[in-house]
């Protein structure tokens, strides 16, 4: 137990001392402080254009645009796009290994193959984990700041108005969800990483699977209904939920169960494969 | 014994890279694992590694079968293995240590230790990638005897290096084996390196060990001590070598003597040539494992 921990110390000074670790960090940086400075100069346009269609039943005074908003709305980038940061340092923690050669040195040492995958993936939930809580301090925080605070409004089977404090703990929430889905993702790309011995296969696979689960999971056909329970990405959705009311919390539970199935399946076939993989490169 | 191998083989798909492989390593020898590119060395040092599963057979470590043995015993095991890749992105100094930690733990003064005697003591705290070839095989060596291990399994030590570093590494191993009492297993194609270095040696051709034995034994056992002779009248010398019976058997080739004959003979030959009136420029005393080596994988093709 104390050397897989001291490997997973390793391991995650490795990731972070990579560069292509900080590529997601850096890209956040520079993205959402410029899209809300971009609201804040042009939000009002922003409004009236998403809210069309309700301007029949309401009677707006003011504006509803503020930094929780635009972080809610933010956070659809999870689906498809955040994922990229994801799979580029997953999918690079075992491939990149057995392209470098660097195999040959750790496994040499007296500690078991079980204990080097453990070590890998638990370093890469760490970074997981860091670059998804960064986008939504990133987010929610620097939108309070550039766009300014304020009770949140949530269109979604209706209007749900949260106040700046309980919207928070929402957001909190939900970015806990988000790094359990984006860890489904690492998963995956984890599993590939393992299987491959260049970096580019996982990437590009982790991708595939991703994109197409996601058009399996939206399509609305009756002989599609029943794989969508097997499909990963229909419990994407989940870092949603706690901007309901009341929390469905027992629709987070399950979701967070079958997320955790995935992550598991994804991890053991990672184990029982690089245990049984010749090192040869 | 410290290695031992049972009938180890390993077959990659249709191809078969070892074949019933049987070394015996005893504690405090230099032993040589010799043979061609491509005739299974580092496929048997990968396995003995546990770096690939062998397809039949087994091996020891330290008297254990390793599939009942726990990853524990290769504490004891510094390894190089090919090239020595390492975290380009990361210091040699830190790329030690996280090799050394995997080990238990490894002091900064061990660190910097070997890293002086490998003379990389000064750019200790530099990327790997700044490294030449050369630099990053010293840092392999470095890697392979920082944890101070009984038994130490080097895979083309000298590859890439300069002749100033080869003669180093050579020196070093028979020091680590000298002083630390360390088994050494050393694979080379390169025969004048075991011949300098090894006292044991194992043969390999096509994945089959041909002979393994101690090196000066398996050398006397054969005709391949060669004194080589230049004089100003090679054809006498040669005459006159041939009518002596302390003399094996003598040659001429290319103006120069081969005469085949033991070492304690060897100050009679230059007695025996100056009686004769004839002027020697050289004696030159070579153990040709070159030859010996060629002999061997030359009959083995022939079967």
């Amino acid at each position: 137990m104390f050397l897989t921990l001291k490997a997973f110390y390793w391991e995650s000074v490795k990731i972070f001392s990579k560069l292509r670790t900080y590529i997601g960090f850096i890209t956040i940086a520079i993205l959402i402080p410029m899209i809300m400075l971009l609201v804040r100069k042009y939000g009002f346009d922003v409004q009236s254009t998403a809210f069309r269609s309700l301007e029949n039943s309401f009677f707006f005074v003011g504006t509803l645009i503020n930094g929780l908003l635009i972080s809610y709305y933010l956070m659809n980038v999870l689906w498809v796009h955040f994922p990229f940061f994801i799979v580029l340092v997953a999918g690079d923690v075992m491939a990149g290994e057995g392209a470098a050669g660097t195999f040959r040195m750790l496994l040499t040492r007296p500690i078991s193959r079980f204990q080097v995958v453990t070590s890998k993936f638990l370093a890469t939930f760490l970074y997981t984990a860091a670059i998804v809580l960064f986008l939504g301090i990133c987010s929610v925080g620097v939108g309070i700041l550039v766009i300014g605070g304020g009770d949140l409004f949530v269109f979604d089977k209706g209007i749900l108005i949260l106040v700046q404090r309980e919207a928070l703990f929402r957001f909190l929430l939900a970015y806990i969800l988000a790094v359990w889905v984006q860890t489904t993702v690492a998963a995956l790309a984890f599993l590939f990483s393992t299987i491959s011995n260049n970096s580019v296969g996982p990437i590009i696979g982790t991708y595939a699977v991703i994109v197409v689960s996601l058009v399996l999971s939206v399509l609305r056909i009756d002989a599609l209904e029943s794989i969508k329970p097997y499909l990963f990405t229909s419990y994407f959705e989940v870092y949603f939920a706690p901007f309901s009311d009341p929390i469905p919390w027992h629709e987070i539970l399950s979701d967070v169960i079958h997320l955790g199935a995935f992550i598991l399946i994804f991890y053991l076939i990672s184990v029982v494969i690089f245990m049984r993989k010749d090192i040869c490169t | 014994m410290i290695l031992k191998t049972n009938n180890l083989s390993k077959r990659f798909k249709h191809r078969l890279v070892v074949s019933d492989l049987n070394l015996e390593v005893e504690k405090g020898q230099i032993f040589g694992f010799l043979g061609p590119n491509g005739a299974g060395k580092s496929t048997t040092i990968r396995m003995l590694l546990s770096l690939i599963a062998p397809t039949s057979g087994n091996f020891e470590l330290f008297g254990g079968d390793w599939k009942t043995q726990d990853k524990k015993v290769y504490s004891k095991v510094g390894a190089l293995v090919e090239a020595p890749d390492f975290y380009l992105y990361l210091s040699a100094e830190r790329n030690l240590k996280i090799l050394g930690e995997l080990n238990g733990w490894i002091s900064r003064n061990r660190i910097y230790e070997v890293l002086d005697i490998v003379r990389l003591k000064d750019r200790a705290r530099d990327k790997v990638k700044s490294f030449s070839h050369g630099m990053r095989q010293r840092l392999g060596i470095a890697q392979a005897i920082m944890c101070k291990p009984e038994l130490i399994i080097l895979d083309e030590p000298t590859s890439g290096l300069d002749p100033e570093g080869i003669k180093e590494i050579r020196n070093l191993i028979v020091s680590l084996s000298k002083d630390l009492e360390c088994t050494v297993f050393l694979s080379s194609h390169l025969l004048h390196e075991i011949e300098q270095v090894c006292t044991h040696m194992g043969i390999i051709d096509h994945g089959k060990l041909i002979v393994q034995g101690e090196v000066q034994k398996l050398l006397r056992e054969t005709d391949f001590f060669v004194t080589e002779v230049s004089t100003d009248k090679p054809q006498k010398a040669l005459d006159l070598l041939q009518s002596e019976p302390w003399v094996k058997k003598v040659a001429l080739s290319d103006e120069i003597l081969k005469v085949h004959l033991s070492a304690e003979c060897r100050p009679k030959l230059a007695e025996c040539l100056i009686r004769n009136k004839i002027r020697v420029s050289s004696i030159i005393p070579r153990t040709s494992l070159e030859d010996y080596y060629l002999s061997l994988v030359k009959r083995e093709s022939e079967k």
